[in-house]
């Protein structure tokens, strides 16, 4: 047991920070974040137990994690659905009024047309612009292939070139 | 554009959620093998229960003077022959929330547009 707290507290130390930005892009949310963060980490440490070493620990802890936010959006994306709104307003008044934003008015943009890419194609785009994980490393967490995960990225990135661009117009 | 520290977090945040974090092992005491185990029992009493009710149904249905009670509906049925304290917790205990019916379509790989459109047709 208390090897197991030491593997656990092992990968808080390594893994939380790391873990906080990316959930934090995804969810677009300080405190919405911290919480799924919590959710995430009581995950890990329920199913330690169970991890083999098939994996990297690496990539299990990061699989835990996406799983739970995307698992998280869909959720959020059903009950705004059931009250008969919508999400991406939802998202984008997240954005609008985060306290814990300092960036340009385009970084704010960015931010906004994040939110409105469905949740894989978002996700792909954290990793890899944010998180700056190669695509082998986010093929091995989502198992999804290189090829289908540089297409989404791709167009992850065109949405978001059209998006900044109408900024620019609008400007 | 640069990529990052457009967003940023209150300060000690990060020391304070290491600490969070690391209390979970204190905080969630895992399953023992008996609650592990209990659902499957809870599963199996479930079913026993159910066959037993099935089975009561059955012949009660069968027997010749409840014939012009046909039209009952089974539930105020099985109120009045039944304990009503029992009834009280077996309808208890099968409400279901929409959460729940939610959360059941998404385990079962329902689209979250199916959901949304089958909702909004049900209440409109």
């Amino acid at each position: 047991m208390k090897e197991l707290e030491q593997v656990f507290n092992g990968i808080v130390k390594e893994y939380s920070e790391r873990l906080y930005w990316h959930v934090r892009r995804m969810v677009a949310s300080h405190e919405d974040a911290d919480d799924l963060l919590q959710e995430i980490f009581l995950k890990i440490w329920t199913a330690l137990p169970s991890f083999r070493g098939e994996a990297q620990l690496y990539t299990w802890v990061w699989r835990i994690a996406t799983n739970e936010t995307l698992n998280h959006l869909r959720k959020e994306r059903v009950r705004a659905a059931l009250r008969m709104q919508s999400i991406d307003a939802e998202m984008e008044r997240r954005v609008e009024g985060d306290p814990y934003f300092n960036g340009t008015e385009a970084q704010r943009e960015l931010m906004k047309g994040l939110t409105k890419l469905p949740e894989k194609q978002r996700q792909v785009f954290v990793m890899r612009w944010w998180d700056e994980l190669s695509y082998e490393e986010i093929s091995a967490i989502t198992g999804t292939s290189v090829g289908a995960l540089k297409a989404s990225y791709h167009i992850a990135q065109e949405k978001l070139k059209l998006n900044l661009s109408t900024l620019e117009v609008s400007k | 554009m640069t990529k990052k520290n457009d967003i940023f977090v209150p300060e000690g945040y990060f020391q304070n959620l290491e600490q969070k974090l690391s209390r979970i092992p204190q905080k969630e005491v895992r399953p023992t093998t008996l609650q592990k185990v209990s659902p499957w029992i809870a599963y199996a009493a479930s079913l026993v229960i159910l066959a037993s009710v099935g089975g009561f149904i059955f012949r009660k249905a069968a027997e010749p003077v409840l014939q012009e009670e046909y039209s009952w509906d089974y539930l105020s049925y099985l109120s009045r022959s039944l304990d009503p304290d029992g009834m009280i917790e077996l309808e208890e205990s099968t409400e279901l929330t929409d959460e729940d019916i939610v959360n059941f379509l998404l385990a079962d790989n329902v689209s979250v547009e199916l959901i949304a459109e089958a909702n909004y047709e049900e209440n409109y």
